[in-house]
């Protein structure tokens, strides 16, 4: 089967050559299949956001390979990068980040739009998305008319309404209270299962990282254990996450 | 510490602190500029013949005056919103607002006191070599015109220390009331856009009724010169408040039906750059259709000074028919009039016994005489020639103007060439040029006239060549294009920068936007190009409108200028072109502060 995200062998300097250097990621290797809702954890300063824009192309990596959905992502020129963000990624950060000068609906219409995708179908694809997130009765408001927590969905929506081959979120619920988050979250594992999107999120909430079905522990800018959800029910898994956190933060 | 503490956000924001420095020290340059013409007394008087001019420089105070406040203001919003951040944050930490408020009163007085103390000191430099650039440039004559001028550097330093003490007292005070909380989150602070249909019919009809009625007033003035005191300030007026309604609905009904246009505005960032557009012209009414009118006034100032210049060609080439003339030429004349661009020549002989000078008939029928009839009243001139100058008392008096002086009380007899052989007299030989065109040859003309007033000191006194009719008329209209030129290009820069600062203010809330734009996948490419055409929609705007007011303009000056529409593609491109420079400038550090 065909992997989305293959990691290998990367590794992160920052700070030029002669200046004071210092390394973020070491030896980096995973992978991620299609379908998969995967987390990332580690305390803050271990490389998750690192590890995340260099997935997502807005940075490289010192060494080392990325391939998502079969594309070596290092060897990129800048408009190769811009189109491939555009086609191939949604993005959901932790301050949202939403054109306040567009109301939802024109937000979340964006990638379609910088695509050239035409009127017509961008319509529909709207529509369809908003419903899935609840968001048909605020599409025409703006930003700053929105909770926390529709901002979200509709930075999520925006992320989704592409079709991308995987979707990452840095902290996604970082900005959110609990019941929003976990509205949040359990629309994504909702897409995640009947849409079979991937999905790549960093976070360092147990709760949040209940709902994946794979976790990567990273610690220094190594990948230092893995967690497999496998059979268990989110509340056995958000038990032995508590227990590895334990275990790996010494 | 808090002090240090603000200085090293100062340091942090180098770039935003250069950008409203350089536009302080523009503002008070150009302040300091105008002042020196403006109060120099002596400048105005001797250079403007006419009584209009102290009024209109005094208006020209007042405008300046008011369009500096406004600038200031923007500068001192632009400085308070880079500030409220850190300082909220201070109080937050539990710094007193008496403390801050303090903080941000010297602050900005230091700006202000600063910036000015630069800004004059090169409004004095830049005085002087546009100044110098201007008078040579245009081969004008302005007396009493000195880049330092001491009541001038007084009145900007006084009232820049004024308006920075208001500006430093004003933030002091809004810092002291504004809640902690509203200071940290001004940023995110909603901006509504105002979509009320009815309203903006209204302002579309009032707005273009406004600048009807004050189009109207220029046209009624400029032709009833009696209503100009009046007329004026009632076009100034309606101009600026239509100006201002027309922007605020014209421009954003058109940008709220091109986002309705979903073809249009769902291509690639159409709709973000319209949407950027359509917060930005709220947000810009203001400055946009402040800036058209300074565009009016200085494509106006500029267009009227070339007018004034197309006025001293005009009397000039009324005056004498020929460009050059020559008594008696030696080998040096002879070879300067060579390297004209001669379109005709024509030499004629004449003897005097004392009474009277004789011509020979014959020659006037062989090279018909040339003399120039000036229309007092259109001031209109025509060219015409006569091969018969004895009976045509316009081309006698042309002909007496091109002999000497000791010549010019006789009477002209012309003669059959018999009766002309038998008078025994002094024979003289007069050559007479008319080249292709009196400016292109003005060095070598101006050699040959100041060869003649050497070889006949009589003609220093009397003159009677186009060249010394030249240097009277130039002198007196110069100074009168001198300050069309010099107000222009001041109102030009002042404006420009205005609409550059109030755009660059803007840029530091885009940074996010436009990386966010970046992280989801826009090239670099498209980011460029979607922030040239929001830079071009705000310089055009402003530029479309004052073109308009300036065409209409020109009504005003039907009566005192000769043909006030003739040759205006030269100001309007040489300002073009500048303003062009301002855009691309202003879209260069704009990038330079949105890009990384
Ligand atoms: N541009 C940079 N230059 C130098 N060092 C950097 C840079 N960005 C991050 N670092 C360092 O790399 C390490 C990893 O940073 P990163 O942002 O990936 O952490 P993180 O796991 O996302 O932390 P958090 O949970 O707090 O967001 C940190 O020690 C940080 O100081
Ligand atoms: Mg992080």
């Amino acid at each position: 089967m065909q992997k989305i995200v293959d990691v290998q062998n990367v590794e992160k300097i920052y700070g030029k050559a002669g200046e004071k250097q210092f390394k973020a990621l070491s030896d980096v290797n995973f992978e991620v299949k299609p379908g998969e809702f995967v987390g990332i954890m580690g305390a803050s300063g271990s490389g998750k956001t690192t590890l995340l824009n260099i997935l997502s192309t807005l940075d490289t990596p010192t060494s080392g390979r990325v391939q998502i959905a079969g594309q070596d992502i290092t060897k990129l020129n800048n408009n190769q990068m811009a189109d491939f963000r555009a086609n191939k990624i949604g993005f959901i950060f932790q301050d949202f980040n939403l054109l306040e000068n567009l109301t939802a609906y024109e937000n979340i219409a964006l990638p379609l739009a910088l695509q050239n995708v035409s009127t017509k179908k961008i319509k529909p694809a709207v529509s369809s998305i908003a419903e899935k997130l609840g968001l048909t009765e605020i599409l025409n408001h703006y930003p700053t008319e929105l909770s926390g927590g529709q901002k979200q969905r509709v930075a999520a929506a925006r992320a989704l309404v592409h079709e991308p081959s995987i979707v990452f979120g840095d902290e996604p619920t970082g900005a959110l209270d609990s019941k929003s988050a976990r509205a949040l979250l359990d629309t994504l594992a909702k897409i995640n299962r009947d849409d079979d999107v991937s999905i790549l999120l960093v976070t360092h909430d147990p709760f949040s990282a209940s709902y994946c079905d794979r976790i990567l522990f990273i610690k220094d800018g190594e990948i230092g254990q893995e967690l497999k959800k496998e059979d268990n029910s989110r509340a056995e898994f958000y038990q032995e996450i508590l227990d590895s956190l334990g275990t790996f933060a010494e | 510490m808090l002090n240090k503490l603000a200085l090293s956000g100062i340091k942090h924001r180098i770039r935003d602190y250069s950008v409203l420095f350089s536009g302080l020290m523009i503002a008070s340059a150009i302040f300091y500029m105008f002042m020196s013409l403006a109060t120099n007394q002596a400048f105005l008087s001797s250079n403007s013949p006419a009584s209009a001019t102290s009024f209109i420089f005094a208006f020209g105070i007042v405008l300046l005056a008011i369009i500096t406040i406004v600038y200031i203001n923007y500068a001192n919003t632009f400085l308070l919103s880079m500030r409220q951040k850190e300082y909220g944050m201070f109080m937050m930490l539990g710094a007193k607002s008496s403390k801050i408020s303090r903080m941000i009163f010297v602050e900005t007085f230091a700006i202000g006191a600063i910036s000015t103390l630069i800004g004059s000191a090169i409004g004095i430099v830049a005085t002087k070599f546009v100044g110098q650039w201007l008078i040579s440039a245009l081969d004008m004559q302005v007396k009493h015109f000195s880049s330092f001028y001491a009541p001038a550097l007084l009145w900007t330093l006084l009232f820049f220390v004024v308006i920075f003490a208001f500006s430093a007292i004003r933030n002091a005070v809004s810092l002291r009331r504004s809640k902690v909380l509203t200071l940290l989150n001004r940023d995110s602070q909603p901006v509504k856009i105002k979509r009320n249909g009815v309203i903006k019919a209204v302002q579309a009809v009032l707005g273009l009724a406004l600048l009807a009625a004050g189009y109207y007033t220029m046209y009624f003035s400029g032709n009833n010169p009696g209503a100009i005191y009046v007329g004026i300030p009632v076009a100034l007026v309606t101009i600026v408040g239509g100006s201002y309604f027309t922007i605020n609905a014209f421009v954003t009904s058109v940008i709220v039906m091109l986002k309705k246009k979903t073809s249009f505005s769902q291509k690639g960032l159409n709709n973000f750059t319209l949407s950027q557009l359509s917060f930005r012209i709220n947000d810009y009414t203001k400055i946009l259709s402040m800036v058209s009118i300074m565009f009016a006034l200085a494509l106006g100032a500029i267009t009227v000074g070339l007018g004034f210049n197309n006025q001293i060609d005009n009397v000039v080439n009324g005056q004498n028919y020929y460009d050059v003339q020559v008594t008696d030429p030696d080998q040096a004349q002879t070879k300067r009039i060579k390297s004209l661009n001669v379109s005709k020549k024509a030499t004629y002989n004449f003897k005097t016994d004392g009474k009277a000078v004789y011509y020979r008939s014959s020659q006037f029928k062989s090279q018909p005489v040339g003399y120039s009839q000036m229309n007092m009243q259109t001031m209109a001139f025509k060219m015409k020639s006569s091969n018969d100058p004895a009976n045509n008392s316009n081309a006698r008096y042309e002909l007496m103007n091109t002999r000497l002086p000791q010549y010019r009380v006789l009477d002209a007899k012309f003669v059959s060439d018999a009766q002309y052989d038998a008078i025994n007299g002094k024979e003289t030989t007069t050559v007479l040029v008319k080249t292709n065109s009196f400016k292109n040859n003005l060095p070598t003309i101006k050699a040959i006239s100041k060869a003649e007033n050497k070889r006949y000191p009589s003609l220093k006194q009397a003159g009677g060549d186009k060249y010394a009719a030249y240097t009277i008329v130039n002198g007196f209209f110069s100074g009168l294009e001198f300050m069309g030129f010099f107000l222009g290009i001041a109102f030009l820069a002042m404006l420009a920068s205005c609409l550059m600062f109030k755009i660059l203010s803007g840029a530091n809330g885009d940074v996010k936007r436009y990386n966010m734009l970046y992280k989801i996948g826009t090239k670099q490419k498209v980011l460029r190009s979607t922030i040239n055409k929001e830079i071009a929609v705000l310089f055009s705007v402003p530029a479309i409108l004052g073109i308009i007011h300036v065409l209409i303009g020109l009504q005003l000056f039907v009566k005192i200028l000769y043909q006030p529409y003739r040759n205006i593609e030269i100001p309007f491109a040489i300002f073009l072109v500048l303003y062009l420079g301002y855009y691309f400038l202003t879209r260069y550090l704009y990038k330079k502060i949105v890009l990384k």
